[in-house]
């Protein structure tokens, strides 16, 4: 059963669209598990489709329509898209080893907003090093679980944490943990220990 | 004028009138009759209607252009992926389930995710509806029926929202910035932007399922 949602701002933001793509993608991951947020993303959809229809229409370039209709018959290719799920998230990607029980698959560089998005791989009882945020960060946990001081996270469960948010979570007892995580802007690592996460910091 | 197309046409300001969104609660000149467009992506994906191709095009990628130029695009990447958005709804038509969206939301969900796409290159967009969701046979009327009485009620309930509230909603979708970035947008307590924002959702939600 999930337990932590995503805030109410981050589902509107990520149906509108304006939230950024990594943080969109552990939704995504999230999605997959709870009826309630899909539910309120819809209504999101809704609004903005709302939005769209209101929207006073600008004008488009000449022969618009004739260059679309003239596109139809054109063979058109999706190209495939692999699920938010940890089987879709891991095709083709390699883990590195940061430190003894922690192991990091990055997924998306950081982009124009400063967000980058990996996979985090946490043997059971062990702690990531304690850091703290300067901006938001998102997680779903999509294997195992994980528990910090803002509580304890389980398979489908988001945890968001933004500054001054300083923590240091540790893998529950069990499998190990498998963590997506978006983050926004560096990490704080407080002591050498902390450099094992060098690749979020990226300093 | 359409007092929700002023909205989206103009850069985001502190405060927001009701009377504002209330506007979307009678259809302007340029709202089309209200299933029009649900019939319009049945007819593509039946027959390859080209004719309803053409008028849905016509009422929408303009739109899709404003709204894309609104949110952060350049003019002729907007055109382009309007261009994109809508050539997507020919191929995409037979996934249209008017059961689950209208037509300005499945259209939109296409627009932000070639939007996500472009800005990122990347290989993992949002989820779309499930094509195993595919439906098999024409819905019937009363579907679509159901589907515009929903979206005219959330039209109502968008309308009726409290000013403050109105606000958060707006900015969720205008502001492409953080979400976090709205308490200084406004200069509120993050706790404060999510209870309003918590609070529309709320009513929003609630009109769309009730049956009045």
């Amino acid at each position: 059963m999930i337990r932590s949602h995503p805030a109410d701002t981050t589902l509107f933001a990520c149906a509108a669209g304006t939230l950024p793509a990594p943080h969109a993608t552990v939704v995504a991951a999230h999605l997959a598990y709870c009826s309630r947020c899909r539910g309120i993303i819809e209504t999101g959809e809704a609004v903005a489709g709302e939005f769209l229809e209101a929207a006073e229409p600008k004008p488009l370039s000449d022969g618009a329509l004739q260059r679309a209709l003239a596109r139809l018959d054109q063979p058109h290719a999706e190209p495939p898209r692999p699920a938010a799920t940890l089987a879709g998230l891991t095709q083709g990607g390699r883990w590195y080893w940061l430190g003894p029980g922690i192991r990091l698959m990055p997924l998306a560089r950081r982009d124009a907003t400063q967000t980058r998005l990996d996979l985090i791989r946490i043997a059971p009882g062990v702690a990531v090093p304690s850091h703290g945020h300067k901006s938001f960060e998102s997680t779903c946990v999509l294997q195992g679980g994980f528990a910090d001081q803002t509580g304890e996270y389980h398979e489908g469960d988001v945890a968001e944490g933004d500054a001054p948010l300083e923590h240091a979570p540790r893998a529950l007892p069990g499998g190990d943990c498998i963590c997506l995580i978006a983050t926004t802007g560096r990490l704080k690592a407080h002591g050498w220990v902390a450099r094992l996460l060098q690749p979020l910091i990226d300093v | 004028m359409n007092a929700l197309a002023e909205l989206v046409r103009t850069p985001p300001r502190p405060h927001i009138r009701r009377d504002e969104l209330r506007g979307a609660m009678s259809p302007p000149g340029g709202r089309p009759v209200e299933d029009r467009s649900e019939r319009l992506i049945l007819a593509v994906a039946t027959h390859c209607d080209r004719d309803a191709y053409a008028a849905l095009f016509l009422h929408f990628a303009p739109r899709l252009k404003a709204y894309l130029a609104r949110s952060g695009s350049a003019p002729e990447t907007a055109e382009e992926l309007a261009q994109e958005t809508m050539l997507t709804v020919w191929h995409k038509a037979p996934l249209f389930d008017p059961a689950r969206a209208g037509a300005a939301t499945w259209i939109f969900a296409i627009a932000r995710n070639l939007r996500i796409d472009l800005a990122r290159r990347s290989r993992l967009p949002l989820p779309e509806p499930d094509p195993s969701d595919e439906v098999a046979a024409s819905p019937p009327a009363d579907v679509i029926v159901a589907g515009v009485q929903r979206a005219r009620r959330l039209r109502q309930a968008l309308a009726a929202l409290p000013p403050e509230q109105a606000e958060v909603v707006r900015l969720s979708f205008f502001d492409d910035r953080p979400h976090a970035d709205i308490e200084r947008a406004l200069g509120i307590p993050l706790g404060t932007v999510k209870s309003r924002l918590r609070l529309a959702i709320a009513r929003l939600r609630t009109s769309m399922v009730s049956d009045e």
